[in-house]
């Protein structure tokens, strides 16, 4: 009797823990606290760490070259525009491939390359994350999905580049640029008036 | 008019549907939409629906108004003849598409948007063109944006619209719209979730909630559904990096049922933002190692608590008794601490699938029922008087209290861990706290795994001496001084007894604890009839066995019924306290009031010391009137579920708690540590 209670009893305990699923949470980086830090390698080979750039602005920008809305902003010169104006006042820009192997959006060191220069693209560095461990650690949703870091390593803006989602590159023209104007007031040295927006894109293909 | 112009006209007439109907459907690579009208022809002043009919290939989608954590919303512009006018796409209950760690929200195989048009009181024209250059991003691993220039024409005609060839289609599309419900929603907010509670309506299978727009919860996380008690509660996790709007505006689909959900969002001054609080400040337990090691010590510590304490020590009597007989002490010490183990984890799994089922409980929940209260009561009774030798359970008079012996196989050394972990229950040691609290807050196997570490910890010093025979050998000899011993245990598990009455007192009032004492006395009686019985044999035997679970039971019936009756909770507090409420704390703190709200249960031991030793000292007194602070107390010494949701906003699952809240609004408040002192406490109340 005693020993069919404990049976009973354990196999409760089993069903019990099959059952009970745990509440996950969201633990992505947010707005106002440490952008979390990573460790990435470039379509060069060359290593970055996000410590490694403490000191300067950092913008994080999640990109797929085949995404319509990401063809957008660099076919208009929008995308390498900024980088180049930006790249000139000391921001470290990163681009960032969260693509998993075998999904859209994922290609060769070479071919990225290649695509790049054809867009013109003035980024500081183009990173691999295969995996996707940085881009779940940040909640990279989109692409472009755009991050700005500050020298002391805060996440001042996460969000969409503009407020103007579609694919249509003549909206670019009359869109409120987030990106920009973040960064355009944190190097005044003013508070970021817009620090967060939906973000627009295509999905990540993690 | 010339008769070949009338031919012409005709023709005209006759064909330009024909022409007009060729660019009412439009193809992308794998969509094709199609304008059809419900009804053939247009009544002036009289509106009517069109809806675009999107025809999706397989593994394609399109998207919802909100279309979740990318995509586009599809979209109609309308260019119609003069007075027309075309309300917002009317969209069906939309469907959900998660590629993980992501949601979309929209719509595959096949869905109609619709939109009413409403034509102007007087149409010029016999036939008018309605134009709509219609906008989609198609999706499947990759998205292709598509467009789409559609036009019908329809003619006018003053007589009431017969039905188009669309119109059953158009008709059900219509009922899949979301409606308006006959429930109000009330939505909550706090740091890290919103609450959807729908009082009144039976708790669906199924529930999950839509949002109108993005930036306000994690789409892709799961929505947890509870149950209340009149009703259930569905938890959105709020976004990272989102914005929490006055109202919240979707689509709520419960069961095959979806409803269109607007309300506004109480809380939400005060809800903070989420991912600021991660872990509660104070000397809580943030980590999983640190969470086992309190456990262990709280298990330590358990066996110096006076419920527990007479049972163990017994236990080590029953080795002094008899020695290294039959399987060995470590193999009796190994059940124990199995018995121990086994009857924490059935502990924690019946906590948590309470909790699992929307009861909102915390640790401490077992003494917040009266009921178990009395039967507790008269477990330490019977225990007491087992020990004092007023009865023995068994044949003979000779077995010297069965809760010292240890010659009965492991199977009664497993059960005897079983009965120390039930009279370890009332007494919660200070480390135990918070290593409980944090396990009851995260997932079920941590939870299990450090209540099995207090079942650890408990046994821990039993199984040491079993194992070591150095230790054994140092044993004191059998004697007569172990039946005094015995019969002094006793006096720590009354004292248990005297706790429990009080307890029972404070929560149900000082007449039920009369009836109690006179429940206990009948036990005290059964248990003595019993021994009267257990000398005797045949049919006075049985009688007195049978007079004897009368008297036990008629004491148990009277308990459990005094339990039933109201609790009283009125004038129950200290001078300079008034009882807690969010609804009051949210009013303190709008206002600028520093608060101090101290939770805390009469079963609570530790929450009982820190009244004793700091709050209700003098100086500490003085310094919470000097700095205006309002003092909140939050009585959970019975169920309280207002209380077990506010204890659990902070990340606790049970008591003692004390949140100081500043006196800026805004800012998260800050928590004392388990073990107060009156230094901590005024060190804390002079940052304010």
């Amino acid at each position: 009797m005693k020993r069919f209670a404990v049976i009973v009893g354990l196999g409760l305990l089993a069903a019990g823990l099959v059952t009970l699923q745990p509440t996950p949470s969201a633990a992505a980086a947010a707005v106002g606290q440490a952008a979390p830090d990573f460790a990435l390698t470039d379509v060069e080979g060359g290593k970055h760490a996000l410590s490694s750039y403490r000191g300067r602005f950092v913008v994080l920008e999640w990109v797929n070259y085949d995404c319509p809305f990401v063809q957008k902003h660099y076919g208009s010169g929008n995308m390498p525009r900024l980088q180049k104006a930006y790249a000139g006042r000391g921001v470290a820009w990163l681009a960032i491939n969260s693509s998993a192997p075998g999904k859209q959006g994922h290609f060769g060191a070479a071919e990225i390359k290649s695509r790049s220069k054809s867009h013109s693209a003035a980024f500081s560095a183009y990173l691999l994350d295969s995996d996707g461990t940085v881009g779940r650690a940040y909640g990279a949703k989109t692409t472009p999905h755009m991050y700005v870091i500050d020298p002391a390593g805060t996440l001042i803006y996460a969000g969409g580049i503009d407020d103007r989602p579609s694919t249509d590159p003549a909206d670019v023209a009359t869109a409120k640029n987030f990106v920009s104007t973040a960064l355009d007031e944190a190097l005044a040295g003013k508070a970021v008036t817009v620090a967060t927006s939906t973000p627009y894109g295509c999905s990540v293909k993690y | 008019m010339a008769h070949g112009t009338r031919v012409f006209l005709l023709a005209a007439a006759l064909t330009a549907p024909t022409l007009a109907d060729a660019s009412a459907t439009g193809s992308s690579k794998h969509v094709r939409a199609t304008l059809a009208p419900e009804v053939a022809s247009i009544q002036p002043g009289r509106p009517f629906w069109v809806g675009l009919r999107l025809e999706m290939e397989k593994d394609w989608h399109t998207y919802w108004k909100n279309p979740g954590d990318s995509g586009l919303p599809t979209r109609i512009r309308w260019t119609l003849p003069e007075g027309f006018r075309a309300g917002d796409i009317r969209w069906p209950a939309p469907h959900r598409f998660p590629t993980d760690p992501l949601m979309s929200y929209g719509y595959a195989d096949e869905v109609w948007l619709l939109t009413e048009i409403r034509p102007p009181a007087g149409v010029v024209a016999s036939v008018v063109t309605l134009a709509a250059r219609v906008d989609w991003l198609e999706c499947e691993q990759v998205c292709l944006p598509a467009k789409a220039q559609l036009e019908i024409a329809m003619p006018v005609a003053d007589a009431p619209p017969a039905t188009g060839e669309h119109a059953a289609a158009i008709k059900s599309a219509l009922e899949r719209v979301p409606v308006t419900p006959t429930f109000t929603p009330k939505v909550t907010a706090s740091p890290a979730e919103l609450k959807l509670q729908v009082v009144g309506a039976a708790r669906p299978r199924e529930a999950y909630f839509y949002p109108g727009r993005a930036g306000v919860i994690e789409q892709a996380l799961p929505q947890k559904l509870r149950r209340l008690r009149e009703g259930f509660e569905l938890l959105l996790p709020r976004a990272v990096n989102g914005s929490l709007p006055r109202r919240l505006d979707g689509v709520l689909q419960l069961d095959n049922a979806a409803f269109e959900v607007d309300v506004l969002i109480e809380g939400a001054a005060l809800a903070g933002a989420p991912n600021t609080a991660a872990a509660p400040a104070g000397a809580s337990v943030a980590t999983l190692p640190l969470a086992l090691a309190f456990a262990f010590v709280g298990g330590l510590v358990l066996n110096l608590m006076p419920c527990v304490l007479p049972v163990l020590s017994l236990k080590v009597l029953g080795f002094i008794r008899h020695g290294a007989d039959g399987r060995g002490p470590l193999a009796h010490a190994l059940a124990f601490s199995a018995g121990v183990v086994v009857f924490f984890l059935a502990l924690a799994f019946g906590l948590l699938a309470v909790r699992a089922g929307g009861e909102q409980i915390g640790w401490g929940f077992q003494l917040q029922s009266p009921g178990f209260v009395v039967f507790l009561a008269m477990l330490f009774l019977l225990l007491s008087l087992n020990l004092l030798g007023v009865f023995v359970l068994g044949q003979s008079l000779s077995a010297a209290g069965n809760l010292a012996s240890g010659s009965r196989g492991l199977a009664a050394s497993f059960w005897n861990g079983a009965l120390a972990t039930l009279v370890a229950t009332p007494c919660t040691a200070p480390f135990m706290g918070s290593a409980l609290g944090f396990a009851l807050g995260q997932p079920a196997p941590v939870t299990l795994l450090v209540f099995s570490m207090l079942g650890i910890g408990m046994s821990a010093p039993y199984v040491l001496l079993a194992s070591s025979p150095a230790l054994l050998r140092r044993l004191p000899r059998p004697g007569a001084w172990m039946d005094t011993f015995k019969q002094a245990m006793a006096f720590p598990l009354l004292g248990t007894v005297a706790f429990l009455v009080w307890l029972f007192g404070r929560q149900v009032g000082i007449d039920a604890v009369g009836w109690l004492l006179c429940a206990l006395l009948l036990v005290a009686c059964g248990a003595w009839a019993y021994r009267r019985a257990a000398s005797t044999a045949g049919p006075r035997r049985a009688l007195g066995l049978l007079s004897a679970s009368a008297f036990v039971c008629a004491g148990l019936l009277v308990g459990l019924q005094q339990a039933q009756a109201t609790p009283q909770k009125g004038a129950r507090l200290a001078d300079g306290w008034a009882p807690f409420s969010p609804e009051r704390l949210a009013s303190l703190r709008a206002a600028g009031t520093p608060v101090f709200v101290d939770f805390t249960a009469d079963w609570c031991l530790s929450c009982q010391v820190n009244k004793r030793l700091a709050l209700e000292r003098d100086v500490v007194r003085d310094r919470f009137r000097a700095k205006g602070v309002v003092l909140l107390r939050a009585d959970w010494t019975l169920r309280d579920e207002t209380i077990t949701r506010a204890l659990a906003e902070h990340g606790r699952q049970g008591v003692p708690l004390y949140a100081l809240y500043g006196r800026e609004p805004a800012q998260p408040p800050r928590l004392l540590p388990e073990v107060l002192t009156p230094g901590s406490v005024l060190a804390a109340l002079d940052e304010l």
